[in-house]
């Protein structure tokens, strides 16, 4: 091996990225506390300077680098670029929100950007060495976060909650890659699907281990029923965290899918299949049922995110391209969806005021018409209203169901969307037709509230021409899966 | 003769206690974090038995790293136990209720 | 031999593991997890994984069971009151666990597992385990190591921005400051002008009998 033959040119990003981050933690011991500006603009330009640098490094084949480990794909690429865009939202909606609570310190920025480079590496892993650093690189660092305001009952027992379960299924998945290690002899994802196909491998433990897998991936997913974590995760940690945590890690989870199921255990695909249908079918039905009964906005969508997943997991039971690519459709637009509902949670709140009761929102279109439209479009958009992307996403998931022949599955996840459609309109009522109850003022600087303001209009427009991104993520997804 | 099936029993079984060691454990939040170690060293004894006894060396060096991640993950968990008790004053876990459900 | 060894070693991890789970002292606990790591270590070196067994004791040992007993004995816990209500999952949680452990035993000795006959690789007299494994982390492995390293990274900044508390009283010297002083930053020489050398006057007997009758009183 030389240095050469490791081809770390295709790595840039992520190289480029974690350097910067180390610059940041370091340049950030000589920033006063009063400046903290500085440590938040350069965080923004190594954001955007990684972007860049994932945009030139496009190529419409996968390439191989690190001896197998890494491979840069359409994918990886396509799913980065979402990720990056998710944690700048982070971190621009996130910044008075933080002040006022005291977590505006550079470890802030470090962990968060040392999370986004966790799931970098795990959209690019194709050796199950890497994508297990990777996500334990994504996992502590946010497990950190969530603790971060560490004078916070409930952010340090839900940081507590995160953690045990978070290792439990993180044990659990291991446990899955042992058995598929022994089963095939090979840690790489192409090599382990090949001997899969031809039936080199052991069948009996290679079904053993995808159980174990399957398990873990759900946890980290968190589909029902291992979603303990999620309401309590999503309540108990600071707002800018929740949004951290709902929106960029389900791009992650979802190249991580792609690689164990899609590519190395795509010759199990009937196995997993049914243990899919059984995860999206309790996840659909649950989350919904759950959130109608909530009482505060954040657990609210926390169980709305468990549906959600639900749907991510119908496109990928489909186990075709056409399915893989309506997943990636929907967990890129969920992304966008998810950090403008935590933006606009996050500017209502200030000082002693968390803004995450639903009574909080009541009679917010009287004072504030543009904040209570803009709550609406994210309201419509989750909830699968036409126009909005929300819709196509989730009609492009059941196209793709149909068209397997699952129809009572399509017919069940509709009837779930539509009693879910239920608890997104009362915020909607809540706000247009109720007497306010709060004194109500929006914070955040004028900044935070452009972005958040293009980035619900994007849900509008997104939903008006969907065809571009879809068909982008459907070549991405051609491209890097072999047939 | 000691066979692969014998190690990949014994990494069942203590699997086995460990999640028991979980389920089972309402009190003690340190016991909690001694049985996901319990888990992490089951898995660890898998991979060393597939490497050894199919002689391919990837399972040794996955458990070299399973050791690094498994050392800084439970850094960071008993860090969130301390400020968790500096909060609760406790490490029961019952008394972790605070969040409604 | 190897066999006897076997048993010997796995009845202990087993027992051991077990004891983890019910001890009632936490730092009991604690012990019983090191004796199971040192016997899994053992039972690592009887599969000739000399380096790993090696690595366990040191870095898990070490450094993880040392930092769990810090945590331990720096928390200070009424262990008696955790104890009450301890038996009342049990039943069911044994259930559970015998059930799982059950069916997982049996997949594995099932005969299409092909697991039955297979032995210890022979490796040549040459082979070291050590230098395998050092050229394969340095040369394949090396994106893993890294991020590993980082991994390692976030540890460290975790918990020193989870724990890390400033005492606000507490006074420190600062060595920087201490040798950039100039003497006439400490030092200021005053002229004074002379004075003549005063002379011993005895006291006033008025003045005396005032203090001591101020004394009396």
């Amino acid at each position: 091996m030389t240095w050469t033959s490791l081809n770390a040119g295709i790595a840039l990003p992520e190289i480029f990225l974690l350097c910067a981050t180390c610059a940041l933690l370091l340049i950030d011991l000589f920033v006063s506390d009063a400046r903290r500006g500085v440590t938040h603009a350069l965080a923004l330009v190594t954001l955007a300077i990684t972007g860049v640098l994932l945009w030139c490094g496009y190529s419409p084949a996968p390439e191989l680098a690190f001896s197998a480990m890494f491979v840069a794909d359409p994918i990886a690429t396509l799913a980065k670029g979402g990720m990056v865009l998710g944690v700048a939202l982070v971190l621009i909606y996130g910044r008075s929100y933080a002040a006022d609570r005291g977590i505006y310190k550079g470890e802030l920025y470090s962990l968060t950007l040392f999370s986004l480079s966790g799931m970098m590496v795990m959209a690019s892993a194709v050796n199950l060495l890497t994508l297990y650093v990777g996500l334990e690189l994504l996992s502590l660092s946010l497990y950190a976060l969530v603790a971060l305001q560490r004078d916070s009952v409930n952010a340090t027992e839900s940081a507590m909650k995160y953690f045990v379960l978070g290792a439990l299924a993180s044990g659990m998945l291991l446990y899955g890659m042992s058995m598929i290690y022994g089963a095939t002899g090979s840690l790489n994802v192409y090599e382990i699907g090949h001997r899969l196909l031809v039936g080199e491998g052991n069948r009996l433990l290679a079904v053993f281990g995808l159980v174990f897998i399957v398990t873990g991936i759900a946890f980290k997913l968190g589909a029902v029923p291992f979603h303990m974590w999620v309401p309590d995760v999503y309540h108990g940690a600071p707002t800018v965290i929740t949004q951290l945590i709902g929106s960029a890690p389900k791009l992650a989870a979802f190249a991580f899918i792609i690689r164990l199921l899609a590519q190395a255990l795509e010759g199990f695909a009937p196995d997993w299949r049914g243990m899919l249908i059984v995860l999206a079918v309790l996840s659909l039905a649950i989350g919904n049922l759950s959130a109608i009964a909530q009482s505060n906005i954040k657990r609210m969508f926390a169980y709305s995110t468990i549906s959600h997943m639900g749907f991510l997991l119908l496109g990928i039971l489909v186990a075709n391209p056409v399915g893989y690519s309506a997943s990636f459709f929907y967990a890129f637009t969920y992304v966008l969806t998810a950090a403008a509902g935590f933006g606009l949670v996050m500017l209502l709140a200030r000082n002693g005021f968390e803004a995450d009761q639903l009574d909080d929102y009541k009679g917010l279109a009287r004072k504030h018409p543009w904040f209570g439209f803009m709550m609406l479009m994210v309201m419509f958009s989750m909830a699968g209203i036409p126009v909005f992307v929300g819709f196509f996403a989730k009609l492009a998931v059941l196209k793709a169901v149909v068209n397997l022949g699952m129809v009572w599955l399509a017919v069940f996840a509709v009837m779930m969307s539509l009693i879910g459609a239920f608890y997104y309109l009362r915020v909607v009522k809540l706000m247009y037709f109720d007497e306010p109850v709060n004194d109500i003022t929006l914070s955040g600087g004028l900044g935070a509230k452009i972005v958040l303001s293009l980035n619900c209009l994007a849900l509008l427009v997104m939903g008006l021409f969907p065809n571009y991104l879809l068909s982008m993520l459907n070549d991405a997804v051609v491209f890097s899966l072999p047939l | 003769m000691v066979t692969l099936e014998h190690y990949l029993v014994l990494a069942a079984i203590l699997f086995a206690i460990s999640v028991f060691g979980i389920f089972m454990n309402r009190k003690n939040l340190i016991v909690l974090l001694m049985a996901i170690e319990l888990m992490l060293l089951a898995v660890n004894m898998n991979f060393i038995a597939f490497s050894q006894f199919l002689g391919d060396s990837a399972g040794q060096i996955f458990v070299f790293f399973i050791l690094t991640v498994a050392a800084a993950e439970s850094a960071i968990g008993l860090a969130i136990l301390v400020v968790l008790f500096r909060n609760l004053r406790s490490i029961n876990v019952e008394d972790l209720d605070h969040l409604k459900g | 031999m190897t066999e006897v060894l076997f048993y010997v070693f796995s009845a202990v991890l087993l027992f051991a593991g077990l004891m983890v789970i019910t001890a009632k002292n936490p730092v009991h606990a604690a012990l019983y997890l090191v004796l199971s790591f040192f016997t899994g270590a053992m039972l690592w070196m009887l599969m000739q994984a000399e380096f790993l067994a090696v690595s366990l004791v040191v870095v898990y040992v070490g450094a993880v069971m040392v930092l769990f007993l810090f945590v331990v004995m720096m928390l200070d816990i009424n262990f008696e009151e955790l104890r009450k209500g301890f038996w009342k999952f049990v039943p069911l949680a044994t259930v559970v666990a015998a059930i799982m452990a059950v069916e997982m035993v049996l997949i594995l000795t099932h005969p299409a597992a092909q697991l039955k006959g297979v032995t210890l690789m022979e490796r040549a007299p040459e082979y070291n385990n050590v230098r395998d494994l050092g050229v394969q982390i340095y040369t394949t492995y090396f994106l893993p190591f890294q991020l590993a390293a980082f991994v390692l990274l976030v540890g460290m900044i975790a918990a020193i921005a989870l724990t890390l508390r400033k005492r606000k009283n507490t006074k420190f010297q600062k060595p920087g400051e201490q040798v950039k002083v100039k003497r006439n930053d400490r030092l200021r020489i005053v002229k004074v002008d002379s004075e003549p050398k005063p002379t011993f006057e005895a006291p006033k007997p008025a003045a005396e009998g005032q203090g001591e009758g101020a004394k009396g009183e």
